[in-house]
C-alpha cells in the first residue's frame, strides 16, 4: 500500500491509505459518541469511497482462491462497515434533531464550517417538510384554527450537551474550566495531559473535539 | 453494535418535559390533590359528587398534572396544588433514614419524575423536596447498578419490583450492557440475527392464528 | 374528565415498547377531534359573553378548556410522531418493501410519508462519495468473516451472488455465502446465521 490519495482541505494534502483509514476511524468514534452532530467530513468520505473502488479494482486482478484475495476482501468489508456506521450515526442524529440541525445550518455565518453536507442538508429539509405535511394532513388541519400548527423547534428535543463522554487527549490542554456539579462545589480548572483519559461533560470539551485535540472513545 | 432502529423520544431531563415523549405524557397524567381558588362556571359536570352547574371555589378535587400546570399562575391564582403524601415531610423523613427500603414503584411509579415536576408549583418546601429526591436517588443508585450487573447469578425480580420508572430504565440499560459484553466475550457479537421487529411480528401472527 | 380518549392513544403505543406498529386508530383520533371541536365551540361562546357582557368570572373555565385543547393537540401530535419513528424503523429492518400485514396497519398518509422517506434516503445514499453511492442500510454489524453458514427458513427462490452464480434458496437448505450478501435476508428472517 504505497500509493497516495489526496485529501484537499484548502491546500492539497497527501495521505497514505493507512492515514486515510485512521482519520475515518477517528471521525467515526467522535461521531458515535458525541451527543450532537459534528462537522461534516464530505471530503474524507469521498476519499474513502475512492479508495474502496480502487481496492475493488485491484481485487478483480487477483486470481480467485488466492489467499491474498480474501484478505483484501475482508479489508474492504471492514472499511465499508466503518464508513456506513459513521454515516448512519450522522443520519440518525439528523433525523433525531432535524429542526435544530437545520436552524443551526441556516444561521451559520459565511466561512464557518458547515455541519451538514449538501446531501445531508437536502435530506434534512425533505424530512422536515415530509413530517409537517403528514401531521397537518392527518390531524392538525382538522383542529380548531388556533391549534393547527406545532412548533417543531419546541416539540423536537435538542441534543443533550450535558451528557458525559469518555475521551483521550491527543494534544495537551491547560486550564480547562469545569463547571460545578452541585451548589456546594465551585468551578475549577484542570490540565489535560497528552495520552490521558477522562470522563467529562461533553459541553466542557466540545470545542476540543471540534479542533481534534481530544478523541472520544 | 448499532442500536435498535426504533428510537422513541426520551423523557425530558429534570423539570423539563419533552412534547413528543410518550413517557412524559403518561407522567403528566398522574393525578394531584388540588383545591379550586375560584369558581369554574359551567364545568360542574366534571365533579361527580355534585350536581351543580359550576365547580364552586374551595372544591377539593384531583387533577392531572398537565391541567394543574396549565391552570397554575402566580398572580391570578385559580388553583392551589397540594403536595402528594410521598413528598411531604413525614415521608421525607422516612426516605432520609433509609431510602433503600422504600417501594418506589408503589409510591410512584414516577417518584423522581413527578417530584421534579412538583417544583413548578413554588411551594416553600421545594428546596427540601429537591434535596430528598436527589439523596434518595443517590442512596439507591449503587444497589440498582450493582444488581443490574449481577443479574445472571442472582434473582433480582424482587428488587426490580420496587424500582420507580427511572430506576427501571437504568436497570435495563445496565443489563443490556452486560448482555452485549457477554456476547462479545463469547465472540458472538458478529452473529447476524433477524430483526427483533420481524421476530415479534411473527410471534403475533402465530398468536393470532391460535386465538 | 376531558382528554381521557387522547391519553388512551398514547397508552396504546406505549404498551408496545419494542417499536411494533399497532393498527392506526382512526376512530380514536376522530373522537379526540370531536371533543376538541366541542371544547373550542364552548370557549368561543364563553369568550364572547365575557367580552360583551363583561363576565370575567368565565375566564377560569376558558383557561381550563384551553389547557384541555392543548393537551389533546399534544397527545395526537405525539401519537402520530411516535408512529413515524416506528415506520422509519421498518425501512431499516425490512428494506423498502413492507409486508402486507404491516401495511394494513398504516393509514394512507403514513404510506405517503414512508414512500417519501424511502425516496429521500435513496437519493441521499446514491449521492455518497460523489456518484458512487453506498447502501448504508447494509453492514449493520462489524464483519468477522467473509463467508458465513446460513440455513434457509423459507422458500425464497433464486439468489445471485457476486460472481454471478445463482443458487436456489429452498426451505431447510444450507449454504455457505458471502456475509454481506445475506445480511438483509437474515434480518428479514428468510435465512438464519448458523454458528457451529
Amino acid at each position: 500500500m504505497s500509493d497516495h490519495s489526496e485529501l484537499s482541505g484548502g491546500e492539497e494534502e497527501l495521505m497514505t491509505p493507512a492515514e486515510l483509514i485512521s482519520r475515518l476511524e477517528e471521525a467515526w468514534l467522535n461521531e458515535k459518541f458525541s451527543p450532537e452532530l459534528l462537522e461534516n467530513k464530505s471530503e474524507l468520505v469521498e476519499c474513502v469511497m475512492e479508495q474502496l473502488t480502487h481496492m475493488e479494482e485491484n481485487l478483480q486482478r487477483v486470481r480467485k482462491g488466492d489467499l491474498k484475495a480474501s484478505v483484501h476482501r475482508m479489508e474492504i468489508d471492514r472499511i465499508r462497515f466503518v464508513l456506513s456506521s459513521f454515516l448512519r450515526s450522522r443520519l440518525k442524529k439528523i433525523e433525531k434533531f432535524f429542526p435544530h440541525v437545520l436552524e443551526k445550518e441556516k444561521s451559520r455565518a459565511d466561512g464557518d464550517p458547515s455541519f451538514l453536507s449538501p446531501e445531508e442538508f437536502a435530506f434534512a429539509k425533505e424530512y422536515l417538510a415530509n413530517t409537517e405535511v403528514y401531521l397537518r394532513a392527518v390531524a392538525l388541519k382538522h383542529m380548531p384554527p388556533n391549534l393547527q400548527s406545532v412548533d417543531m423547534m419546541k416539540a423536537v428535543p435538542e441534543p443533550c450537551l450535558d451528557s458525559f463522554v469518555f475521551l483521550r487527549v491527543k494534544e495537551k490542554q491547560e486550564n480547562i474550566l469545569v463547571e460545578p456539579e452541585t451548589d456546594e462545589q465551585r468551578e475549577y480548572v484542570v490540565d489535560l495531559d497528552e495520552g490521558s483519559q477522562h470522563l467529562m461533560r461533553y459541553r466542557t470539551i466540545a470545542p476540543l473535539v471540534a479542533s481534534g485535540a481530544v478523541q472520544l472513545i | 453494535m448499532d442500536a435498535q432502529s426504533y428510537m422513541p423520544v426520551p423523557p425530558g431531563v429534570g423539570m423539563e418535559e419533552n412534547f413528543f415523549s410518550l413517557d412524559d405524557i403518561l407522567l403528566s397524567h398522574e393525578r394531584l390533590p388540588c383545591r379550586t381558588e375560584s369558581a369554574f362556571p359551567r364545568l360542574g359536570f366534571l365533579e361527580k359528587s355534585s350536581d351543580s352547574r359550576d365547580i364552586p371555589e374551595g372544591t377539593k378535587m384531583e387533577m392531572p398534572l398537565w391541567l394543574a400546570k396549565g391552570l397554575y399562575e402566580r398572580k391570578r391564582r385559580v388553583l392551589s396544588v397540594e403536595l402528594p403524601k410521598v413528598y411531604r415531610e413525614g415521608w421525607r423523613t422516612v426516605f432520609g433514614a433509609d431510602p433503600t427500603v422504600v417501594d418506589l414503584y408503589k409510591m410512584g411509579p414516577y417518584y423522581y419524575g413527578l417530584g421534579s415536576q412538583m417544583l413548578h408549583f413554588e411551594s416553600p418546601e421545594n428546596p427540601e423536596i429537591a434535596n430528598t429526591i436527589l439523596q434518595t436517588f443517590i442512596g439507591r443508585f449503587r444497589r440498582t447498578m450493582d444488581s443490574s450487573q449481577n443479574a445472571y447469578n442472582e434473582d433480582t425480580s424482587a428488587l426490580v419490583e420496587r424500582l420507580d420508572y427511572l430506576e427501571r430504565s437504568l436497570f435495563k440499560a445496565g443489563q443490556s450492557g452486560l448482555n452485549n459484553f457477554q456476547l462479545w466475550e463469547k465472540g458472538r457479537s458478529s452473529h447476524l440475527t433477524a430483526s427483533s421487529l420481524v421476530i415479534n411480528y411473527r410471534k403475533r401472527k402465530m398468536t393470532d392464528l391460535q386465538a | 374528565m376531558f382528554c381521557e380518549k387522547s391519553v388512551e392513544l398514547i397508552r396504546e403505543l406505549h404498551r408496545m415498547g419494542d417499536g411494533q406498529l399497532p393498527a392506526f386508530n382512526e376512530d380514536g383520533i376522530r373522537q379526540v377531534l370531536e371533543e376538541m371541536k366541542a371544547l373550542y365551540e364552548q370557549n368561543q361562546t364563553d369568550v364572547n359573553e365575557a367580552k360583551t357582557e363583561g363576565k370575567s368570572e368565565l375566564i377560569p373555565s376558558i383557561k381550563f378548556r384551553h389547557s384541555c385543547l392543548l393537551r389533546n393537540q399534544r397527545c395526537i401530535a405525539a401519537y402520530l410522531y411516535d408512529r413515524l419513528l416506528r415506520i422509519r424503523a421498518l425501512r431499516w429492518e425490512y428494506g423498502s418493501v413492507l409486508p402486507t400485514n404491516i401495511r394494513f396497519h398504516m393509514c394512507a398518509e403514513e404510506m405517503e410519508w414512508f414512500n417519501q422517506y424511502k425516496k429521500s434516503l435513496a437519493t441521499y445514499m446514491r449521492s455518497i462519495g460523489g456518484e458512487e453511492g453506498l447502501d448504508i442500510t447494509q453492514d449493520m454489524k462489524p464483519p468477522k468473516s467473509l463467508y458465513i453458514e446460513v440455513r434457509c427458513l423459507k422458500d425464497h427462490g433464486e439468489f445471485e451472488i457476486d460472481d454471478g452464480t445463482v443458487i436456489l434458496l429452498k426451505k431447510n437448505s444450507q449454504h455457505f455465502l458471502p456475509r454481506w450478501k445475506c445480511e438483509q435476508l437474515i434480518r428479514q428472517g428468510v435465512l438464519e446465521h448458523v454458528i457451529s
